[in-house]
């Protein structure tokens, strides 16, 4: 961390203005207290640990090169820690999976026997998480138990421990700071890690975070310098304002041409949560499932009459907008984005939502 | 043969109504004995048999397979049979590619009159199958480590002050076109994506460099830009082959559309290294001269398939089995965006069969079967079509090499048929033809 | 249900094919306890199963004082629907429900009801027509405008001309001209015309329309002639939905989630919403 520019150019030990989310410290601690620490190296070996006992242990992965992606670890080798700003995959796999069983149809005659799918879900630690992947998850509790509790979607949360690395740099499709995080942000983790260059500040957070740790940091002085992250591209209120007034205005059409209508973005977007549910197999036995879905489809909103409400590629990517930056936040109070950048970096076309938005912004 | 503990396998035959069906009838009546392995299903013609039947027959316990119809120049649809054959001849190398094991496949002619051949192939097939045991390989992953990756491609070496002047060359022919009337709607590249300029007052906006990776062709098919009115559209030489094909299917109108071309010295990608065509040949404006050592394309130019070495060559090194295992583990990773389908420019059906769900044809899902069965169906429906472009490799966000799978098709066409996609566009299509000397030394 | 995404098991009692793509299904729970406790409101609708085939959404189109058993109407055309038709009775499909808000019956007691529909929107319609006929003395007078476009599309025609003999009830059915038959006796014009041929008084009135989009847009004309607020007009919005319960993000029109907040709108809520369905 300790090449990070430091933004405002004030000295390290002045606290700089703090963007929102940000909290360079712990609230309890108080200057020339200690934090606690964990070499590089004990972690690994920690990290061996939980794989050894059976649990699920997921994180950046190199899978080919040039392809970081989340995903569950054979060995704590396979982590890749640092040289990449975000995988090109969300961690919302581990707590909504592209596919999954809802329950299981078997025919007898006209008599049916259904199954229900629920499976038990292995304790899972998803590890060095970027803090945009984190927040998605408290995020996301809100539609899966709006008034319908989503029982598969929760016991994997319950089941899942979240240990993000704290962002040390960023690219030109990170846009946290815009929607009220950051490289430090806290929301949706157990344990924050800071890169400390042989080892890492670890901030437990939660219960479920001591419990992962307990015994195995120690006391130290060391302390992770702020780091501010990009600075904002465009305010949420402006967007949310400006897609509320301009619901029939022809800059969704004008402005979306280069859009092909792919799941690209949706799909490794950590808070785009959209799902079809299909039935698979035939007229003696088959499964009922769930798999992603994205409102970019041109048939997503098709109705079975042949009208379609959202027809053309400049609704449906308003849909997005709408959705993440005015429907959400007036049903849940949070936006329904983080500022990955996967949106971005992911478009075969290098679009995605922050081209958009800073058109809105400069509209 | 021993009784106990016998494996039996199960044979799923697609057979044509007119002859095989009746030749097997004729078994049966003749009291020609034949093992009962095999499960007859009933298509009028071979030439229906749309080949995803026969993954679907694997997928549902199938040990082998067979497709059998009525002889070349007997059957009953009068060429049913030879659209059956060119297809199959090209399918055949996709389920190579791919690794299904090639050993349980079976297609023969078998006549109405011919039960004996019927209870000798039917025989033979099963005891074949018998020694293989049962299929277990199919879209197993069997833990095959991958190979070794392909090197990365050169980096670009831009001659600047050459791109810098075909990109002022390109404003002003853009201007021209705008003012004039010519066309409505430029598509071109520009600083954060694809551009559409549709005043000349914004030309500047279009850009010419090492980031103009796209093939702009794709958006030729996008209602949204086809309401904007006539269009020019920026190509490079990779680029513009799809518009043979497209003209030959009836997609655009040639003379409405003004294609610009730009010479390009490579972008950086793995199919600039063994670039042909970095003078576009098609266009109606070309911008821009070759580097020198690049001549214009030769007359029998095979785009991407006579590359020295190749990760498909790697690939077919390996045993069946080994390339199933590959390609288990790439679509393991497939979540079905389709962003392969979107970036294509040939793939322009208003409604995909992916999409359509009387019959489900393709599972949505994104499991080993829903992914096998939707990339089988997109590289097969390309057969013939595809011009190499790479942009689906390029899209895809989960890095899975799909380009591997339309190259096994190009060299297929290009090895059985001396067809090559999008050269000429007075060529009959790959797939919708047929000869009556296509070659079927594997047809038994 | 054991959790939200499992269907309860129903039994096929009953099947009635009204026109030549138009059948209702009566359904009765399998689980004796659960059709015990089970009750919904009219105006809400259930996601039906046929196993093998898929979900699909349709109103639930009997009255809620019918303890024996749940209908749905459905018209065939696509895959789910067309495995629906085959259905017979004792076999088995699936149901998950109620969902959404229904109608305000309670808040139109008092009023005289005016009923306005088309086609295959006569289904929702009948729910709220058997309800308020059940709870006579609770409501005003009842008057029903129901087209088709041909006579042969006209369903639930016996219960029409049952509910004409009800007390204080006014019903008249119509069919599009050129839809009609030598021997049609009703009237021939579309839905708004022969409402506003009608005069039907409109004192106190609070009306339910549903219909095509273009029948609905030349009613609310009429209705506001007759001073009729945009807040005493209901309608039941369709949009294509999947899961029924405010997830899979599908069926929201701007802020609105049809499945949670709706189908049952007044006109001046959905004057608010943006053009999204």
């Amino acid at each position: 961390m300790s090449d990070v520019p430091n933004k405002t150019g004030l000295a390290p030990d002045v606290a700089p203005d703090v963007a929102p989310g940000f909290s360079p410290l712990s609230a309890d601690l108080k200057v020339g207290a200690t934090t606690q620490v964990i070499l590089k190296a004990a972690l690994r070996d920690l990290a061996k640990e939980w794989i050894a006992q059976g649990k699920v242990v997921a994180g950046p992965v190199k899978t080919k090169p040039g392809l970081i992606l989340y995903a569950p670890l054979a060995s704590a080798e396979e982590i890749v820690w640092e040289g990449f700003v975000h995988p090109a995959n969300s961690a919302k796999e581990f707590v909504f999976p592209r596919h999954e069983l809802l329950c299981r149809y078997q025919m007898e005659g006209n008599r049916v026997e259904l199954t229900n799918g629920g499976v038990e879900v292995a304790a899972q630690i998803l590890i060095a998480v970027r803090p945009c992947d984190a927040a998605a998850l408290p995020i996301l509790d809100h539609v899966f138990n709006w008034d319908y509790r989503d029982e598969s979607y929760n016991r994997r949360r319950e089941a899942t421990t979240v240990v993000t690395l704290a962002c040390a740099s960023h690219d030109e499709s990170c846009f946290c700071t815009s929607v009220g995080l950051g490289p430090q942000s806290e929301r949706g983790s157990d344990v924050m890690l800071f890169d400390l260059g042989d080892a890492y500040e670890v901030r437990c957070l939660t219960e479920k975070g001591r419990a992962l740790f307990a015994g195995r940091t120690q006391a130290s002085e060391r302390t992770a310098p702020p780091n501010l992250g990009p600075e904002p591209r465009f305010s949420p209120e402006h967007i949310k304002k400006f897609v509320d007034e301009h619901f029939s205005s022809p800059f969704w059409q004008d402005e979306t041409l280069a859009c092909l209508g792919c799941g690209a973005c949706a799909y490794n977007c950590p808070t785009c949560h959209c799902f079809d549910i299909v039935d698979e197999g035939n007229g003696q036995h088959g499964e009922r499932v769930r798999n992603w879905d994205s409102c970019q489809f041109a048939q997503f909103t098709l109705h079975a009459s042949g009208h379609n409400p959202r027809p053309d590629q400049g609704s449906r990517q308003r849909q997005r907008v709408l959705h993440k930056f005015s429907i959400y936040p007036e049903k849940f109070g949070e936006i329904l984005c983080t500022g990955c950048g996967n949106c971005t970096r992911n478009c075969p076309e290098g679009q995605g939502l922050l081209t958009l938005l800073t058109g809105i912004e400069h509209a | 043969m021993s009784e106990a503990n016998q494996f039996e396998p199960k044979i799923v035959a697609y057979v044509c109504n007119w002859c095989t069906y009746l030749g097997a009838d004729l078994a049966g009546t003749t009291r020609l004995e034949y093992p009962a392995n095999v499960r007859i299903i009933r298509l009028p013609c071979t030439g229906r048999i749309d080949f995803n039947l026969l993954i679907k027959a694997f997928e549902i316990g199938a040990d082998a397979v067979l497709v059998s119809g009525c002889h070349p120049g007997d059957c009953h649809y009068t060429a049913g049979n030879y659209h059956a054959r060119r297809r199959w001849i090209l399918f055949r190398e996709l389920l190579d590619t791919l690794g299904f094991d090639l050993r349980r496949i079976y297609f023969t002619w078998i006549s109405a009159a011919e039960g004996r051949k019927w209870q000798e192939e039917i025989t033979r097939i099963t005891e074949e199958t018998r020694q293989l045991g049962p299929y277990r390989e199919l879209y197993q992953k069997n833990g095959f480590r991958r190979p070794a990756p392909p090197p990365p491609p050169k980096p670009p070496a831009p001659n600047k002050s050459a791109m810098a002047a075909q990109e002022q060359q390109l404003r002003e022919t853009c201007t021209r076109l705008l003012t004039e009337g010519t066309v409505q709607v430029v598509i071109g590249y520009g600083a954060s994506g694809p551009a559409f300029i549709r005043r000349a007052e914004d030309v500047g906006k279009l850009i010419w460099n090492t980031d103009c990776q796209a093939n702009l062709t794709t958006y030729l098919k996008r209602k949204e830009i086809k309401r904007l009115g006539k269009a020019a559209v920026v190509v490079k030489g990779c680029d513009e082959r799809g518009l043979v094909i497209l003209e030959k299917e009836s997609q655009i109108d040639r003379q409405t559309l003004r294609v610009i071309g730009m010479a390009c010295d490579g972008m950086g990608q793995p199919k600039c290294d063994t670039c042909e065509v970095h003078q576009p040949r098609f266009a109606d404006e070309i911008i821009g001269d070759v580097a020198p050592g690049f001549s214009p394309a030769p007359a029998d130019l095979k785009v991407g398939v006579t590359a020295a070495t190749h990760p498909l060559d790697a690939l077919m090194k390996m045993s069946p089995a080994e390339r199933m295992s590959f390609w288990a583990q790439e679509f393991e990773r497939c979540v079905k965006c389709y962003a392969c389908r979107q970036v294509c420019p040939l793939c322009y059906c208003e409604r995909c069969i992916g999409d359509k769900n009387r019959p489900v044809a393709i599972d949505t899902s994104a499991t080993p079967k829903g992914n096998f069965a939707w990339h089988i169906t997109r590289a097969f429906h390309l057969a013939g079509r595809c011009v190499g472009c790479g942009e689906c490799t390029r899209a895809c966000p989960e890095g899975i090499p799909l380009g591997l799978l339309n190259l096994a098709l190009a060299r297929a066409a290009e090895k059985h048929f001396g067809y090559q996609a999008g050269m000429d566009s007075k060529v009959e299509p790959l797939i919708g033809s047929y000869a009556l000397t296509d070659k079927e030394d594997f047809i038994r | 249900m054991p959790d939200i995404y499992t269907p309860d098991l129903m039994e096929v009692v009953g099947v009635r094919r009204h026109t030549t793509d138009v059948k209702s299904v009566r359904i009765r729970f399998q689980d004796e306890e659960r059709a015990r406790q089970f009750d919904f409101r009219v105006g809400q609708f259930g996601i039906f199963s046929a196993f093998g085939y898929g979900e699909s959404t349709f109103n639930i189109c009997s009255s809620s004082n019918w303890k024996d058993s749940l209908e749905f109407c459905f018209r065939k055309v696509g895959r789910v629907t067309e495995a629906l038709w085959r259905v017979e009775e004792g076999d088995t499909l699936g149901f998950r429900g109620p969902y959404g808000n229904g109608y305000p019956m309670e808040k139109w007691e008092g009023k005289n009801l005016i009923f306005l529909g088309g086609g295959i929107a006569m289904p929702p319609i009948r729910c709220a027509v058997w309800y308020a006929l059940e709870n006579r003395d609770k409501y005003g007078d009842i008057t029903i405008v129901y087209g088709a476009r041909t006579v042969a599309d006209l369903v639930y025609v016996n219960e029409l001309e049952e509910w004409a003999k009800r007390d204080r009830v006014r019903v008249i059915q119509c069919v599009d001209p050129g839809g009609q038959t030598a021997e049609w006796k009703g009237e021939v014009g579309f839905v708004p015309t022969v409402f506003e041929r009608a005069k039907v008084a409109a004192e106190n009135s609070v009306v339910l329309v549903i219909g095509p989009p273009i029948m609905i847009k030349n009613t609310l004309p009429i209705l506001e002639k007759l001073g009729i607020g945009a807040d005493s007009v209901y309608t039941s919005l369709e949009n294509r939905m999947k899961c029924g319960v405010g997830k899979c993000g599908r069926c929201n029109a701007g802020p609105v989630y049809v499945c949670k907040e709706g189908p049952v709108f007044t006109m001046e809520q959905l004057q608010k919403l943006p053009q999204d369905y």
